[in-house]
């Protein structure tokens, strides 16, 4: 077996390169988790500032994640069943907030949301998106949704339209008919739509920092309190931030490829 | 009676034109046509999927022509199963009667009833991914026949099973008819089906329906090209068929044909045009059938000849032979002539 390893060239250089590249994501991930010590890390996790960054991700990630699976059922089961027109332009344009830098997102947001009659409006009815928490969650939706819908538009492009032609000769409206059978049959879809947005909802920073700003428990996430921890010297605070992200990206990748691998996501 | 007067679908890659046809309550109506000829998206339309572009649909003098499929009552069964791969057998074949909110005891009543005509009452628990396609098609079989449908379609149902599991299908096919005494139609492109199935068929080709007779007529009498070609006709026998010795005798009026297929009591037989070898003299080969007969009509057909053979039996054989052959044996109407074919050419069904 080594002999044979030895003779290609090839074999090795590539096996190599994986390793290192392993290795390299091992070591980064390590040098996180180790910078303090245990104690330290405990307590800087019950403190006031890292529990409330906690619970504001948490929530924000899940109220943004339902309102992705929200509009992306709806909007992905029409590009997958119907034609009409522009629904090339349509489903390119879905598709452009993946590509976009947050950062400008975020700048978009912040714009429409906070200069225009249409953010004016909202916020005198009581919608006050920059700046506050709410802001975090428009911009975890905005840079988030095209991952929910790509997810979704797949799956229910892989479900033959028979069966819900089935269903409707067996009694069912076309509602009930999506509702009894195509949403039962998309659940491993929607599980991975919703595990990757809404671990992407939880690390989302950029579009997130400039609609809704770093303040200190107010708008912190714990990608902000990473941030803003990081850049005042607290660095226990900013390691219980990274590790509590590391131990959430993980689980979700951990879980999506479990149950929902087989989904192409780009 | 569904009645269907100038149906018109277009779907792009497949379509209907002009389709109208008159199928009689608790008739078994076959409708065949090769790959891509409509039959599909006949029984769709039928169903209500697709609204028809032009055309009208009656069942039972109703017009349903623009009623949705869940007020129709025609159930739908596809090549492919399609049960519901989350549902277990049991709630697959009682999904209909929950959508009328039936009660739980009655769909349970039910469900044993049909589970128990299909034969698959020991699979109730178990969900489809885990069954053979015989099976699934007798519970997708079961699924629509639980609505109690006036007209049952079906598109294909064997053609995604084996041999033998089609064939014992189609029986059942025949017995569940017999039994529930429902219309239904029936899609295939499989010429024996059609014949031992149909009580009526329909031909289809290119969105339209080209003749529509019994399986006999048309198969006797195909009134277009394209149906004496699909068909592959000419030779189409019924007879008595004995089993001696590892070989079958069966009695055609009067003549005995040998086959080698050993299937006794009344079969149909088919010989295939070119597996027929025609002479001017008889001829000792190991081939097992030879008749002596008088060519009664002979049709150009281009580079192939068909040569019609009366042997005295009530059809004529029809012989295929090449225009190169025919000229060289100096055949002729009214001559006669000698045919011989192989036991294993004799197909019977």
């Amino acid at each position: 077996m080594l002999r044979k390893l030895k003779r290609s060239k090839i074999k090795i250089i590539t096996i190599l390169s994986s390793l290192f590249l392993a290795l390299f994501i091992l070591v980064l991930i390590t040098c996180v988790v180790t910078h303090t010590t245990l104690p330290a890390l405990i307590t800087s996790v019950l403190s006031e500032e890292i529990q409330f960054a906690i619970k504001l991700s948490l929530a924000t990630a899940v109220v943004s994640t339902v309102m992705c699976i929200g509009i992306s059922i709806p909007a992905a089961y029409a590009l997958a069943r119907y034609d009409f027109f522009g629904k090339s332009v349509v489903n390119t344009i879905l598709d452009a907030p993946l590509a976009l830098p947050p950062l400008v997102a975020g700048v978009g947001l912040l714009i429409l949301f906070g200069t225009t009659s249409f953010g004016k409006s909202l916020s005198d009815a009581g919608l006050v998106f920059v700046f506050t928490p709410l802001g975090i969650i428009i911009a975890q939706f905005f840079v988030n949704v095209p991952f929910m819908f790509r997810i979704l538009r797949g799956t229910f492009q892989s479900i033959n339209p028979r069966y819900e032609y089935v269903a409707e000769t067996l009694g069912c409206t076309e509602a009930q008919a999506f509702w009894r059978v195509t949403l039962p049959m998309s659940k491993n879809g929607l599980l991975a739509g919703s595990i990757i947005t809404w671990s992407k909802g939880i690390g989302e920073f950029g579009a997130a920092l400039m609609v809704a700003g770093a303040t200190r428990m107010k708008t912190e996430t714990l990608p902000i309190s990473l941030f803003l921890n990081m850049s005042c010297g607290e660095l226990d605070l900013a390691i219980a931030a990274a590790t509590i992200l590391i131990i959430i990206s993980l689980i979700s990748l951990f879980v999506f490829e479990r149950y929902g691998g087989f989904t192409r996501v780009f | 009676m569904i009645r269907i007067e100038n149906l018109s679908k277009d779907l792009g890659e497949f379509f209907l034109r002009d389709v109208s046809l008159e199928i009689n309550d608790g008739e078994y109506f076959m409708v065949l046509g090769p790959t891509g000829a409509g039959k599909t998206i006949l029984l769709e339309t039928i169903a209500g999927i697709y609204r028809a572009d032009s055309g009208r649909i009656f069942l039972d003098e109703q017009d349903i022509t623009d009623i949705p499929p869940r007020e129709r009552n025609i159930g739908m069964v596809y090549q492919d199963y399609t049960l519901f791969p989350f549902l277990t057998v049991e709630e697959n074949i009682g999904f209909g009667l929950k959508s009328r909110k039936v009660t739980k005891r009655k769909i349970k009543r039910r469900v044993d009833e049909l589970a128990n005509l299909m034969g698959v009452s020991h699979l109730l628990h178990r969900y489809p991914g885990t069954l053979s396609g015989g099976e699934q098609q007798r519970i997708a079989i079961a699924r629509a026949l639980i609505m109690e449908p006036k007209v049952l379609l079906l598109d294909e149902p064997l053609s995604a099973l084996d041999t033998q599991t089609a064939e014992r299908l189609r029986q059942e096919l025949k017995n569940v008819h017999s039994i529930m005494n429902t219309t239904i139609i029936h899609v295939t492109h499989s010429f024996e089906e059609a014949f031992l199935l149909g009580s009526r068929m329909a031909v289809m080709d290119k969105g339209e329906i080209v003749q529509v007779g019994t399986p006999n007529e048309v198969f006797r009498k195909p009134e277009s090209e394209f149906a004496a070609e699909f068909l592959g006709v000419g030779n189409l026998f019924q007879g008595e068929s004995r089993v001696d010795n590892d070989i079958a005798g069966i009695d055609v009026d009067g003549i005995n044909i040998v086959s080698a297929t050993l299937k006794p009591g009344s079969v149909h037989v088919s010989i295939r045009p070119e597996d027929i070898l025609v002479s001017t003299k008889q001829i000792v080969s190991s081939a097992r059938n030879s008749f002596k007969g008088k060519i009664t009509s002979i049709l150009d057909a281009g580079t192939i000849l068909k040569i019609a053979v009366d042997v005295g039996i009530d059809v004529p054989f029809v012989v295929a032979i090449t225009k190169q052959s025919f000229d060289e044996m100096n055949l002729k109407t009214g001559g006669e002539v000698y045919i011989t074919f192989k036991a294993s050419a004799v197909h019977v069904f």
